[in-house]
């Protein structure tokens, strides 16, 4: 393809030009998530209108989920924007997760049951592990990151060893997570039918500075945890050995088998890495949004939106983080929409469509393709030369 | 031309947001209110929806919703403590939690400020001054289901009617409503037979669906089930004994389950439902501070302002249980009747069975 754009500027024809332009925009896969998340937010508008609401409610609402401002009040509040960071983490985090296993060819959709048993596990250990400051949080996190680790790498065995499907695999083993979270948080101390009783300070990721920085938002110090989830993901995928043999067995398997890399091996690990992303997730959301244990009646569902917080950005690092952030201000902006008159629904809608969009990948591709034809047919006409056999 | 596209999508958006700014909220008279619930919604059908039609009684204007009165739905339980945060920084009359899951958040948000009025709907313990956390006598109205339960066997000539109670997880909660409706049963035929269940979680339908049908080939007559989604297998067992011609009943509870035991177009095998009419509550207290008033700590809402009930919607429902129904409410009120609550009161006096499983916290 770059040979043909390269053709196009020697050519010095302006329509070229223009084609080349429409042809680099559409190569550019970021170009191509913000055009689908702006369409959702057309439709999204366009469907409020349709209602006969008033659209500006979502856009205020937005708004001030991003800066804090309420434009209602004309008060600036900045807990707004530590509540969205808040919001952030787990979206980013099981994007990450869903990405991980996604570029290795395998298609998690379990990262909610590993966001589970994350959860539980850091909230046995809030209570059982040791109460020394710092460590204490440490130690949930790490026992729930292991934790879930397990429970996906199970997954990645049976694909591997069975040829079982990860996709039924991890999506029975969500409702076994929650069920599981409800039995063992129930025998945790002062369980009722929804709660469990305070847990100990040094369980805690919520960090005094931080959250006065913020006007006493629920933000804590599981931003770090995100920070350095994101380095982990781009360091394994981008700077190891690891991360080429797992992408290279998300590509082809077979060719990356026969060229001597270990697809069982990858398979395993990818699903255990992805689920470790999830459980950090859900530790995350336990012991730095909470200060109780919960038994859980439902899913947070921040495991599933995992899917299109991945698809959206793409599977890469910043594209996952942005869209994690589009995700945690559609969250934060529900509860203002809803005091202005627009349906929080329209969220999910937005959401919804931008996922069903995303397969406008593939029509760039087909568009891209018709470009080239029309630049080889200009060539021809043009010039008289006849085009190269690679454009065809 | 995608560029011009982002373009006009971009200044589409600036515009859109800065007309936002200028649909000021018009100036409120008098209270305002928001009511906050988990992730069911106002349309649960059930609690939030009866909280909810509350309030749209009190303002009877619904031009005034948005304005005067609004909610919102936390997707999920991460949201509580910045819905709370940011109901109380506008200035809101009163800020309505649906539901006890809220208990802790509210004392965390509540604390913080102590000059917003907070309601908590069905949970105590929260222990502020800025705080009225609202109960219900759920022992009333599961004895005025008790007796209808009772003085329907009566009236279809059963002989040596059974009674059983299905409940969820044990506890003084759910011992209220035991309680209540044994002691219902008992002020009717002062020997029945009385039989309970718990099956230790609110979620496990196929348990209660099993005892119901031992118990109803056993002579039981009338089950009432307080275990949330549990009794729905209660409710189903007795379509099943209805459908083939039985004479048995099943007991509603919270929001009236009519349609939920209807085994064919027009019959329900649901013969009452205790009934908590949140909205009675909920209009209530709004009315008080509409006069000034605001109580804090504890409240309990009883018969007296039809906070609890039951539903006569069933048609088969005899005119002498609801005739009985009725003059054991006006027995409560006059104190002539005193409900017991706890297992203990109730077994002192002898009222019920010292067999039962119910336990006081």
């Amino acid at each position: 393809m770059g040979l043909d754009n390269k053709k196009g500027k020697l050519l010095g024809h302006d329509r070229d030009e223009l084609i080349n332009l429409a042809d680099k925009a559409l190569k550019r896969e970021g170009v191509i998530s913000v055009i689908v998340v702006l369409l959702g937010f057309l439709l999204g508008t366009l469907l409020i209108a349709f209602v006969g609401k008033n659209p500006s409610g979502m856009y205020s609402s937005i708004w001030q989920a991003i800066t804090g401002h309420n434009t209602v009040t004309g008060r600036f509040n900045i807990r707004n924007i530590g509540d969205t960071l808040n919001y952030l983490v787990p979206f980013t985090l099981c994007g990450l997760s869903i990405a991980f296993a996604y570029r290795a060819g395998l298609f998690n959709i379990g990262a909610e049951g590993q966001y589970i048993v994350g959860m539980t596990v850091a909230t046995v250990c809030a209570y059982y592990g040791p109460k020394v400051p710092v460590i204490h949080a440490v130690y949930c996190l790490l026992m729930a990151t292991a934790a879930a680790a397990a429970y996906g790498g199970v997954v990645g065995y049976l694909k591997s060893k069975f040829e079982v499907s990860e996709v039924v695999a991890t999506i029975m083993l969500n409702y076994t997570a929650l069920y599981l979270s409800r039995m063992v948080c129930m025998a945790l101390p002062g369980a009722t039918t929804y709660n469990t009783s305070p847990f100990p300070k040094t369980a805690l990721m919520k960090w005094g500075p931080l959250e006065s920085m913020f006007n006493g938002s629920t933000i804590n110090l599981g931003i770090l945890v995100l920070v350095f989830g994101l380095l982990v993901y781009w360091f394994i995928m981008e700077k190891t050995i690891l991360g080429f043999e797992l992408k290279a067995t998300g590509f082809n398997k077979n060719a990356s088998l026969a060229s001597g890399i270990p697809t069982r091996r990858s398979t395993i690990l990818s699903m255990a890495i992805s689920g470790a992303f999830a459980g950090a997730a859900g530790a995350v959301v336990a012991i730095g949004s909470f200060t109780y244990g919960r038994i859980v009646s439902g899913m947070d569902n921040y495991g599933f939106n995992g899917i299109a917080v991945a698809l959206i950005g793409n599977c890469k690092t910043i594209g996952i983080l942005l869209a994690g952030y589009l995700f945690g201000v559609l969250k934060q902006a529900q509860q203002f929409m809803q005091t202005r008159g627009v349906p929080r629904e329209v969220t999910f809608i937005i959401q919804g469509v931008i996922v069903v969009f995303i397969a406008l990948r593939s029509a760039a591709e087909i568009m891209r393709a018709r470009i080239s034809k029309m630049k080889v047919g200009d060539s021809k006409a043009k010039s008289g030369a006849p085009a190269s056999v690679k454009a065809e | 031309m995608k560029k011009g596209f982002l373009a006009g999508l971009a200044i589409a958006m600036v515009v859109l947001t800065m007309f936002a700014s200028c649909s000021k909220k018009a100036a409120g008279t008098g209270i305002t209110t928001r009511i906050l619930t988990d992730a069911t919604g106002i349309d649960d059908k059930s609690f939030n929806a009866s909280a909810w039609r509350g309030i749209e009684r009190f303002y009877d204007n619904t031009s005034l919703r948005n304005k005067s009165y609004s909610y919102v739905t936390a997707q999920s339980q991460d949201q509580y403590i910045p819905n709370l945060n940011n109901a109380a920084d506008e200035d809101i009359s009163l800020i309505i939690a649906s539901g006890f899951t809220w208990s802790d958040s509210i004392k965390t948000v509540a604390s913080q400020h102590p000059n917003q009025k907070f309601m908590l709907i069905d949970a105590a313990g929260v222990n502020l001054p800025n705080v009225v956390e609202t109960l219900f006598a759920e022992e009333m109205g599961s004895y005025l289901v008790g007796v209808i339960a009772a003085e329907q066997a009566k009236a279809e000539g059963i002989e040596n009617p059974g009674f059983g109670f299905v409940g969820g997880v044990p506890g003084a909660t759910i011992t209220k409503f035991e309680m209540g409706y044994v002691q219902g049963v008992r002020s009717v035929f002062p020997n029945a037979r009385i039989v309970d269940y718990y099956a230790n979680n609110w979620g496990a339908p196929e348990m209660a669906k099993a005892q119901a049908k031992n118990w109803f080939d056993s002579g039981i007559y009338c089950i009432f089930s307080a275990a949330g989604s549990t009794g729905n297998g209660v409710i189903a067992q007795a379509k099943e004994e209805r459908a083939k011609g039985k004479k048995v009943w099943a007991i509603g509870v919270d929001s009236d389950q009519f349609e939920d035991g209807l085994y064919n177009s027009t019959d329900s095998a649901v013969l009452t439902s205790m009934l908590k009419k949140v909205e009675n509550a909920t209009f209530q207290i709004l009315t008080e501070l509409k006069d000034g008033k605001f109580i804090s700590g504890i409240r309990v809402f009883d018969l007296s302002i039809d906070a609890v009930g039951y539903s006569d919607r069933n048609v088969k429902m005899a005119k002498t249980a609801k005739d009985a129904a009725e003059k054991a409410k006006k027995n409560i009120l006059s104190g002539k009747v005193v409900v017991e609550k706890t297992f203990a009161g109730a077994k002192a006096k002898g009222l019920v069975p010292a067999s039962l499983h119910a336990v006081d916290d």
